[in-house]
């Protein structure tokens, strides 16, 4: 939500602090805000500041206009608002228009007989009627008007554009009181405004063009002929306003919020208009809506006559009581507040505090009253020792403004005294221990016992994605096509995996890529935890496959993790493919075995022995290819292995390619007829760019020149 | 010859084991649930209704209607991949009776793109107290203690107003450290709501709940600056912790 700092400050009469202090306080008490920015003119001065606030569903009842945010601003400075609206203020008018005409709009209200509404869990006082208020009224004498300088000033300063007159009018107030407003060309009206469900089939052009076909779910504001708008959502053609428009029907109306929310999202239409009925307004706020964009259209429209007011609203709304304890206050947040303050905390939020007293206790002259509590007269006495905390006497019984519906349990004051009070007030405290003694979850012991062995054998691990190409379980909305379905296994993936790491073996320093994975797969049965292994015997050698390494390693598992028990289940079909060989286990069932046979009878988390967090910085990866390069060495046998390296290390240096040797090893050692001969393997990387076989020629002409200078014999 | 050299658990075990280790010490267990859930437990349970605003606050994977979807009775149900972890809040507290004291390590999912920061899975950290007593004080010494350990000593707490459906007051907190403020955390005291979803009485039990990004705190201790990195299965990433 954009907020004018202009805007804003016309609702106080002293000035409210600049707009970065004011997004300052709003981060610490009110809500989040997104930024702030300088707004200049033609010439470069800056004229305004726009905060953009992020309001969320609990303030967004209240919050989602200058006025509601002006509340926050009072709260939070103790600035007193001095006017309701600036309607008024901006034109030095009242804010009634007096009807100088009888011409009234027939409203007619049909909700619904059973709400369609299947949710439980709001409170139960919830209206579930659609239309809880429908104000209209009717003016003449309107022509498409002009909207003044200051109303196009703030509606730009928040990113609105100005269009015209009562559009721009009905606009400015929403933004203004967060009241949502419509108007209607009255000629183009048939008969009266019935607020009704929309009947199967039933269609409407919306202003943009579009035709919607309605259901029954839906609810439109309909005349004679049929749907003219939908309902706190988006107007339709027509009755639209346009330039020939002379006489009006405006709307002010109030609906529910989850309908509202369904249509508006169904046929892709949320605008800001449905964003403030979705985020539930109170019905108390619907008058002055009225009221407000009539004085607005008087003021474009000084020959305009207006009719009298038709103000549906059968059942008026109850303002909400909440009692509660400063204590209880105390209590949740876990730390004390001076009871004046939190009193002048709820009741710079409107909210009306009548203390209850423990009459007995009631002395009046004994205190000087404080500047801040206006009741000081019920301050309790002094004279016994209990009275001076006189919190846990004191019962408050609240009245909550109509605008906070963010404020119906204890909860919620608890937040409102903490957050205006000021959350770094709380220190922290220690948790009591706990006598019983913690019961393990034995899939995770069993997992972790798993993962403790299988790296001691050698195996990394690996977390790879759910959402695959194929499987049982599709989501509705794919990120991509090949991201559809659950993944069925985890085998699949593992072989992709492995085949990927084994062509960065080199880089990585490895002649087998041995890797692992805990996860869930998914199928029409449900979900199940998964153990798979993958061995990659990338160096060839005479003796040793992929195949045999991974049933050793399955072997070592069952064996050192005492999984004997799970044998049929842990020998499981091996699959491989070329050099790639991996295989899957199902962990349920091998929990299932293991709790049979005891395994977790005795079992505590102490078993476990986690290694600390590696204290490794990452080295960013190059996007870049890598070269290998070997490299064998006759040397005298009395030659240390040591200073064979240092020399090819020279000579790389030489080249002034040290940055770009990634990793170098040892890969064979013989000795011949009284020489030994070293062979190295190098990799070569550059973060930068992909090296050329020219490169790292020139590298290996510089190595061979500190080689000879050795006189030593490459291979 | 075959290699003999360990191998390198993935970063996010790393901090897991961090983490369990620090709520050991405080006396909380470990739960888990699943990765498929209910709507139930993932949004109306935790005091997230449909058609709210609230659900907008996550992009969500729901699950196209099949043989998954209707189990017992005829009555459909909606499913989704887990937006949070917050659902075995619930899934807990309906087999468990209070005191209660519960981490929840968790791979989750939000329907979004991906960038160098933002993943459609990653994994999270919840954790729930419920006792006799309990108050934002006991909830930011937790925070601390978690903090300092996983952080260095020098780490400050602070708490911003925010909202989640399930918790009231909620918060967000900030961590303050090496001499910048980052957003870590959101936290609260369980929603009455939340209460009465599981029959705790909210007039007898208290608590408050927490749940962060595993993969943030991966990302900051160990400085790994692309989180795609950590689910593509690439061991020049693993293998260097």
């Amino acid at each position: 939500m954009k907020i004018s700092h202009n805007w804003l400050q016309k609702y106080f009469e002293r000035p409210i602090p600049d707009a970065r202090k004011l997004a300052e306080l709003f981060t610490f008490h009110s809500f989040e805000i997104e930024g702030v920015e300088e707004l200049k003119n033609e010439k470069g001065e800056v004229i305004d500041f726009v905060i953009d606030a992020k309001i969320l569903p609990d303030r967004a009842h209240y919050c989602l206009s200058h006025r509601g945010i002006a509340g926050e601003v009072s709260v939070l400075t103790g600035e007193e608002i001095v006017i309701d609206s600036i309607v008024g203020k901006t034109l030095k008018v009242s804010t009634k228009i007096e009807p100088s005409i009888n011409t009234v709009p027939a409203i007619t209200i049909q909700n619904r007989d059973n709400n369609v509404n299947n949710n439980t869990n709001h409170n139960s006082n919830s209206d579930t009627r659609f239309c809880r208020r429908y104000i209209g009224r009717y003016v003449e004498n309107i022509s498409f008007g002009k909207t003044p300088e200051w109303m196009k000033k703030l509606l730009k300063a928040i990113g609105q554009r100005p269009i015209s007159g009562i559009v721009d009018a009905t606009n400015f107030c929403m933004f203004d009181i967060g009241q949502p407003l419509h108007a209607f060309d009255a000629d183009k009206v048939k008969g009266g405004i019935v607020v009704r469900p929309a009947k199967k089939g039933e269609k409407i052009v919306l202003i943009d063009g579009i035709e919607i076909c309605l259901t029954s779910d839906d609810s439109i504001i309909a005349d004679n002929d049929g749907p003219i708008a939908i309902a706190g959502v988006k107007g339709g053609k027509r009755a639209e306003i346009d330039q020939s428009t002379k006489r009006v029907i405006i709307e002010s109306a109030n609906f529910e919020p989850t309908a509202v929310r369904r249509t508006s999202t169904k046929y892709g239409l949320r605008g800001e208009s449905s964003k403030r009925y979705e985020n539930e307004i109170t019905p108390e706020l619907t008058i002055q809506g009225m009221n407000n964009v009539c004085v607005l259209i008087q003021e474009m429209n000084p020959d305009a006559k207006f009719g009298p007011i038709v103000d549906e609203y059968p059942v008026k709304v109850k303002q909400t009581m909440i009692e509660i304890r400063l204590e209880y206050i105390e209590e949740r947040l876990g730390v004390k507040v001076p009871l004046d303050q939190a009193k002048n905390i709820l009741e710079r939020m409107g909210i009306i505090v009548n203390v209850s007293i423990d009459e007995q206790a009631f002395v009046a002259d004994t205190f000087p009253p404080t500047a801040l509590s206006r009741s000081a007269l019920l301050r309790p006495s002094p004279r016994s020792v209990d009275s001076i905390d006189c919190s846990s006497k004191n019962d408050w019984k609240l009245t909550i403004p109509f605008n906070r519906l963010d404020l119906t349990i204890h909860e919620d004051i608890v937040e409102e005294v903490g957050r205006i009070y000021g959350y770094e007030h709380i220190k922290g405290i220690l948790l009591p221990k706990m006598e019983k003694p913690i019961e393990i979850l034995p899939i995770y012991y069993l997992t972790e016992i798993i993962r403790d062995n299988l790296v001691k054998q050698g195996f990394s691990e690996v977390s790879l994605y759910t959402l695959v190409e194929k499987g049982d379980i599709e989501t509705a909305k794919p990120l991509a096509k090949d991201k559809a379905f659950a993944r069925k296994n985890l085998a699949d993936g593992m072989m992709i995996c492995l085949k990927k790491n084994a062509l960065n073996a080199d880089l990585l320093g490895l002649q087998t890529i041995k890797i692992f994975e805990v996860g869930k797969v998914f199928s029409n049965e449900g979900e199940r935890y998964a153990l798979s292994l993958g061995v990659a015997q990338v160096k060839k050698m005479k003796s040793i496959k992929s195949e045999q390494i991974l049933a050793d390693s399955l072997e070592t598992l069952k064996k050192k993790t005492g999984l004997q028990s799970a044998d049929s289940i842990i020998d499981l079909k091996i699959v491989t493919k070329g050099i790639q060989s991996v295989c899957e286990i199902d962990l349920e069932e091998v929990l299932k075995s293991a709790e049979l046979s005891g395994y977790f009878d005795n079992a505590s988390y102490n078993d476990l022995n986690y290694t600390p967090a590696s204290s490794n910085r990452y080295k960013k990866i190059s996007l870049y290819p890598f070269i290998v390069r070997d490299i064998a060495i006759f040397v005298p046998e009395s030659i240390h292995v040591g200073n064979v390296w240092r020399s090819i290390e020279k000579g790389i240096e030489n080249a002034g390619a040290l940055k770009l040797l990634v990793r170098h090893s040892l890969f064979d050692t013989f000795k011949k007829d009284g020489k030994v001969s070293f062979a190295f393997r190098m990799v070569f990387q550059s973060m930068e760019c992909t090296l050329t076989d020219a490169e790292i020629n020139s590298i290996m002409e510089k190595i061979y020149e500190v080689i000879k200078d050795e006189r030593w014999e490459v291979r | 010859m075959v290699e003999n050299i360990k191998g390198h658990l993935h970063p996010i075990t790393q901090i897991i084991h961090e983490i369990h280790g620090i709520f050991q010490d405080l006396d909380f267990a470990v739960a888990d649930g699943p990765e498929l859930e209910d709507e139930f437990y993932n949004f109306d349970a935790l005091n997230i209704p449909a058609d709210h605003p609230a659900r907008d606050m996550q992009d969500t994977f729901w699950i196209k209607s099949g043989k998954l979807n209707h189990r017992s009775s005829d009555e459909s149900i909606n499913l989704v991949l887990r937006t949070h972890t917050s659902s075995v809040q619930i899934r807990y507290m309906q087999t468990h009776k209070p005191p209660i004291r519960i981490i929840v390590p968790g791979k989750v999912f939000r329907n979004e793109a991906t960038d160098a920061t933002h993943e459609a899975q990653f994994y999270q950290m919840e954790a729930l107290y419920i006792d006799k007593n309990a108050s934002l004080a006991h909830l930011k010494g937790v925070l601390e203690t978690m903090f300092r350990k996983l952080f260095g000593n020098n780490v400050e707490i602070r708490f911003r107003p925010s909202f989640f459906s399930f918790v009231e007051p909620a918060l967000e907190v900030d961590m303050k450290w090496k001499n910048k403020w980052l957003e870590m955390c959101g936290s609260g005291l369980v929603h009455p709501n939340v209460f009465k979803a599981v029959g705790i009485d909210p007039n007898e039990w208290q608590g408050f709940a927490f749940g962060f990004g595993l993969d943030r705190i991966a990302m900051l201790k160990f400085g790994i600056d692309d989180i795609r990195y950590l689910y593509n299965g690439d061991l020049r990433l693993v293998n260097q912790f």
